[in-house]
């Protein structure tokens, strides 16, 4: 359909044609993502950017799918994606490409879709599977329009793809009306984080300046225009262009004055119309956009030669614009404009002819339109199926947001109880409130659960009343309520209806509640209660794993660390015996947690965490289980020294394209070790895919995420970003998390420290304040469990020491934080206080002899582990101090943590990690290459191959290998 | 606005550059008003009886004080808190920067002071209090629906935000008499004026009374959140009605105050 929409020039846009092309595409690196959110009032020219910067970019070379988001606030979920590949795939139909197959599989992939546990992560990896299938390689860009109208499921998908956990270089494009983020929009404060990250750009489409609108205007009139009419127009128009062109254009025709305004403008050609063009522009406005050509036929009843001339019509007075899909408005206030032009009457008329004509036919949407134009028609008892329908729909695709307002909608359709009793509708009400009730709890609508749940138990076919009580109590712990739900798990333990199943049930949560709650014997003592209870129940194992794990942390907070061991091992063995695949991940899950957690027993923890994530990946479980099981691997692996192992292991469990808490949970533990080695760029890279995710939500793990940002930030010697972050996470963080905070603390002080041993300022309210949180975690730690204790005094050592850097460091704290640390046998964190212990005596100039064996000692682990920054400045101190570091002939005795083989003399100065990406250098194969071989990036592998250049001291991949070649043990 | 002089005159650049930057937490919020503070005090011709500045004073003793408990341990949740306290500075840095453009989504509530920048000169007294009107009965309301959309929580009468949110009032009650200091006798009067049907006004009940409001209102919008034009109705009636008491504040009853 010809729109002359295209042949009105682009003015004033250049610019920002050229930052979109940059940001999107030629500054974006392989495997790495962009996205640039153009905000702007309606009008000035958001969609028309969109288009230009999409053709540029496909001219370019990238692949563009465009799609756009809509506002009938019940659309389905991913609906933007879905119109963008129906698009695409008519496109390459039309053009017989080969792609077309990967589209349709994709599309396909949709239609298959059904519920089910993780489902909703599991749809993001498919997702982002079938993407890369479609882009072949090439660089892909999102363009979505009306961004404002998105729905939660593809706004999780664009942060799981922008923060690279879908594996593709991918780029977004998105519009948002600026007037919808005013207000309570839920997009403000995704672009708020969002907007601080260096892959995102926020641009601010601002009207057209004087020049720019005269230079419109003269494209549109073809002439150029009088003053008093340039003055005019930039007066009315404000500079806005969509208003500049409409103006122009009736100036153009010799309508100019007759209009003030843009609404004028508009009724004016409304009335213009002829009679069959105005029912075409009034049906497209009650209809949802886009309108096919078929279903537009069938809603106005004008025969197909009337119908093109009438569109035809309307286009040509830019009421309509048509394209491949079908019609639209032109632009958002010729709707405005229409809505009070139609009696109410007229338009239920025109939804009633929507609702019949898509009732013999499926598309697009179908059940979601259905309901939303019988509702307008006023057919409650025909929209009622088909909103159910659409509800079913939204929670196949996992989109519980939606379905929700679906169930909500059907619920209001059936209308009061009494109206449906008394030969109303046909409607089972109490199962509309129970689905309603259940998604509201699933997308985060506690109240709203709660309260759809108090309708169910006043329905006259309620449930009974334990099954009430077990489901109130779910609903409260998910709201943050602890105290009622307590009290509801308390009354279904009495209650006389309650089989002895239930009993069990609520037991087992009630434990785990209270757990969590840090009440550790009365939770221990419920766990036992269920264990009771649900020994008398055949094949109730679920209960049995569930109240194994509360005892069993109990036990451990409760120093009976044993007793609580064997009450876990035994669920497991229960669990495998039962067979049931989620109750064995379950216990596996809780066995590694007790053991890396509160027990401390890491390398046993690791074992059974590896063990446990091969067993359920057997078990079909590898997305979710095996990825938090690998997770927990790793921060053991972290903790004991074994980095090397603990990349690998991070590495197989990303390839699972985790999302939500699982992924953050994994970029963490990778960014930890990149920390660690000092691969500034790839920890950077992991904190910026975190934010991302956390852009969503997720404040759980803010601070983890800070205290690794302030880490970061101090191997590169900013001190002043170092303690920006710990600022802000002091601010953010609750006080009961002593173990978090505790580090967070450390690494504030430590901050400091630097600071002033670089000469640089040091902020002393910072100090102040650091020592006050540092004393009330120390306060507060004073009462938690035996466990917690530990971890603390760990971190609070290290802070006191931290402290007293700042007057003449103190060897004899820095002692004690070694001692702490070794007592808990983690490495890394004693290494460090080993340096600083040695530097404090070199600085007293007492005990050169000690600090020798410190710096050695540690410089040994730094090496081991591969901490490159740690090792660097041992190595500048022990320079500085004439301290040799290896001593001759004992460098090569096998003493190091996770050596694997005796190796050369030459090869002892690199890691285990480095001598690997030695040995594959040596086969002559390409960083790339590598990097697939050890599932690291290949950027990673170009840190490690100059590290191994550095310390070999030469300059080609030939020489290094010719050393390692010279060097291999036979 | 063609030829005429920047909505900021001299500092119009600085303003504009400071605004560029969106604050992310707290402490970057304080920063900003300090920084922000020393600008309207330099804007001509009223400088240091900008009514502006008379309310950026007060909302930066208040966030600082905020701050400060933040790191006082004073709240139970912080993360709600101090991610309230961001979204509530953002929107009056949004408004801030619609006035910068003359752009008429400027919201009423903001602008009815916004227009006093330049002259005449406005009381310090009705200038603050008409801006915590803009600020608490139009912001607050949306700044609270967004922070518990985004940390999937929701606003629940008796939760621990709904007690931090409170304990809010009572840093207000803390600082408010050091600023208000003799002239409570004709606030009282005032706000008796404005509202003639709550007679149970004494010290210190303004800014809890309208808090109470916007946590209510916050409840009413979290209800019909998802519905784009019910959300659009109540954030014009949010707007008209501040805006209507803004332009009382700064009329010539307003100055009664002082």
């Amino acid at each position: 359909m010809a729109s002359d929409v295209d042949l009105v020039p682009l003015v004033g846009r250049a610019d920002h044609l050229a930052t979109l092309r940059s940001a999107l595409l030629d500054g974006v690196g392989p495997g790495q993502t962009a996205a640039v959110f153009v905000t702007g009032e309606s009008g000035v020219g958001k969609t028309r950017l969109l288009r230009e910067a999409g053709d540029r970019l496909r001219v370019a070379g990238a692949l563009v799918l465009t799609g756009a988001c809509l506002d009938i606030g019940d659309s389905s979920p991913l609906h933007p994606l879905l119109q963008a590949l129906r698009r695409f795939d008519a496109e390459l139909t039309a053009s017989h490409a080969r792609t077309s197959s990967a589209v349709r599989g994709l599309l396909q992939m949709f239609a298959a879709e059904t519920a089910g546990p993780d489902g909703a992560g599991a749809l993001l990896e498919r997702v982002s599977r079938g993407l890369h299938l479609i882009a072949q390689g090439r660089p892909l860009v999102l363009v979505l329009d009306d961004l404002q109208w998105v729905d939660r499921s593809t706004r999780q998908l664009l942060l799981y793809l922008l923060a690279g956990l879908g594996d593709l270089q991918v780029s977004v494009l998105a519009a948002v009306r600026a007037e919808s983020l005013q207000g309570a929009h839920p997009l403000r404060r995704v672009l708020t984080e969002l907007r601080r990250l260096r892959s995102v750009r926020v641009l601010d489409l601002s009207p057209l300046d004087r020049a720019g609108t005269e230079q419109l205007a003269t494209a549109v009139v073809g002439a150029p225009l009088g003053a008093e009419a340039a003055e005019s127009l930039w007066q009315r128009s404000g500079g806005n262009p969509f208003v500049v062109e409409e103006l122009a254009r009736d100036l153009r025709e010799g309508r100019d004055g007759l209009s003030e305004t843009l609404r004028e403008v508009f009724l004016a050609r409304v009335d213009a119309l002829p009679q069959a063009a105005h029912a075409v522009v009034h049906a497209v406005a009650a209809g949802v956009e886009p309108v096919a050509h078929w279903l537009l036929a069938e809603v106005t009843r004008l025969p197909e030669g009337e119908l093109i001339d009438a569109v035809r019509a309307a286009v040509a007075h830019r009421l309509l614009v048509g394209d491949d899909d079908g019609y639209r408005l032109r632009h958002r206030l010729v709707a405005e404009v229409l809505a009070h032009e139609l009696l109410p009457a007229e338009r239920s008329v025109l939804h009633r002819r929507y609702a019949e004509a898509l009732t013999t036919a499926t598309a697009e949407l179908h059940q979601a339109r259905l309901a939303h134009h019988w509702r307008l028609a006023g057919e409650p008892a025909r929209a009622l199926p088909a909103a159910v329908a659409a509800a079913q729909e939204a929670e196949r695709l996992h989109g519980y947001a939606e379905a929700h307002r679906h169930w909500s909608a059907a619920l209001q359709l059936a209308g009061p109880p009494a109206a449906s009793a008394d030969g109303g509708l046909d409607v089972d009400r109490a199962e509309l409130l129970r689905h309603a009730a259940e998604t509201a709890h699933h997308c985060g609508e506690h109240a709203r659960a709660l309260s759809l749940l108090e309708e169910l138990a006043a329905a006259e076919d309620a449930p009974p009343a334990c099954a009430l009580h077990i489901r109130r109590a779910r609903y409260l712990a998910a709201a943050g309520r602890s105290a009622p739900a307590e009290a509801e798990y308390r009354r279904a333990l009495t209650d006389v209806d309650c089989t002895p199943r239930e009993r069990a049930t609520a037991a087992a949560h009630l434990a785990e509640l209270l757990l969590h709650l840090g009440r550790y014997a009365d939770a221990g003592d419920r766990a036992r209660e269920a264990l009771e209870l649900a020994a008398e129940v055949e094949g109730s194992v679920s209960e049995v794993v569930l109240a194994s794990a509360a005892l069993g942390f109990s036990e451990a907070y409760l120093e009976d660390p044993d007793a609580g061991l064997a009450v876990m091992r035994e669920a497991l063995d229960t669990a495998e015996r039962a067979g049931r695949p989620e109750d064995v991940a379950c216990a596996y899950l809780h066995l590694a947690e007790l053991l890396t957690g509160p027990l401390n027993i890491l390398e046993e923890g690791v074992v059974v965490a590896r063990r446990g994530a091969e067993r359920v990946a057997e078990l079909g479980l590898g997305r979710t289980y095996e990825t938090r099981l690998l997770a927990i691997a790793t921060n053991g692996l972290f903790r004991v020294g074994q980095w090397a192992e603990a990349e690998k292991v991070v590495a197989a469990a990303l390839r699972h394209r985790p999302s939500g808490a699982d992924a953050v949970e994994l970029l963490l533990a990778r960014c930890r070790l990149s920390v660690g080695y000092g691969d500034i760029a790839a920890a950077d890279r992991d904190l910026e895919a975190v934010a991302t995710v956390l852009a969503g939500g997720g404040a759980r793990h803010v601070i983890p995420l800070l205290t690794l940002r302030a880490g970061l930030a101090m191997w590169q010697g900013r001190h002043d970003l170092a303690r920006q972050a710990v600022q802000r996470g002091l601010t953010e963080s609750r006080s009961d998390d002593v173990g978090i905070l505790a580090a967070l603390v450390w690494h504030g002080l430590r901050a400091e420290a630097e600071a002033h041993a670089a000469r640089a300022t040091v902020d002393a309210t910072a100090v102040r304040r650091l020592r006050e949180v540092a004393e009330r975690v120390a306060r507060k730690s004073e009462h938690a469990a035996r466990p917690v204790r530990d971890v603390v005094d760990g971190f609070l050592a290290l802070c006191e020491a931290e402290v007293s850097r700042l007057d003449g460091s103190d060897p004899a704290l820095w002692a004690r934080s070694v001692a702490a640390w070794d007592r808990r046998h983690h490495p890394y964190p004693a290494a460090y206080s080993r340096l600083r212990q040695a530097e404090a005596l070199l600085a007293r100039r007492s005990r050169t002899a000690s600090a020798g064996r410190l710096l050695r000692e540690a410089y040994q682990v730094a090496q081991g582990l591969g901490a490159e920054p740690l090792s660097t400045e041992i190595r500048t101190l022990a320079a500085r101090a004439r301290v040799a570091l290896e001593e001759r002939g004992a460098s090569a005795d096998g003493r190091s943590v996770t050596r694997a083989e005796p190796v050369g003399d030459e090869l002892a100065v690199l890691t285990t990690r480095e001598r690997e990406v030695l040995a594959a250098v040596a086969e002559g194969l390409t960083n790339k290459e590598i990097g697939q071989r050890l599932f690291i990036s290949e950027r990673t592998i170009g840190v490690h191959v100059s590290h191994i250049f550095d310390k070999l001291q030469v300059r080609t991949r030939v020489q290094a290998s010719a050393i390692f070649l010279r060097n291999r043990s036979e | 606005m063609g030829m005429s002089e920047p909505v900021w005159g001299p500092v119009h650049q600085d303003i504009v550059g400071l605004l560029a930057d969106h604050p992310a937490d707290v402490p970057e919020v304080v920063d900003h008003l300090t920084k922000l503070q020393k600008l309207l005090v330099r804007l001509p011709p009223l400088e240091r009886s900008c009514p502006l500045a008379d309310f950026n004073e007060l909302y930066l003793t208040i966030t600082t004080s905020v701050l400060n408990g933040l790191y006082d341990d004073r709240f139970a949740d912080p993360v709600f808190l101090a991610r309230l306290d961001v979204e509530f500075a953002a929107r009056y840095f949004d408004a801030l920067r619609y006035w910068t453009e003359s752009s008429p989504a400027t919201p009423k509530a903001w602008s009815c002071l916004f227009k006093r920048m330049r002259g005449p000169d406005a009381r310090p007294l009705p200038s603050a209090a008409a801006g915590v009107n803009a600020h608490i009965n139009f912001d607050l309301p949306f700044a609270l629906v967004t922070t518990f959309d985004s940390l999937e929580s929701e606003p629940v009468d008796g939760t621990d935000q709904h007690r931090d949110y409170l304990e809010i009032n009572q840093i207000f009650a803390e600082r408010i008499p050091e600023l208000r200091r003799g002239y409570l006798d004709n606030w009282q009067l005032m706000i008796d004026m404005l509202n003639g049907d709550i007679d149970d006004w004494y010290q210190g009940e303004l800014v809890e009374y309208t808090r109470n409001v916007a946590w209510r209102n916050a409840q009413k919008i979290w209800r019909c959140r998802h519905d784009p034009e019910a959300r659009e109705c109540e954030r014009v009636r949010l707007d008209d009605n501040a805006a209507a008491l803004g332009r009382l504040l700064l009329s010539p009853l307003g100055a009664f105050l002082q």
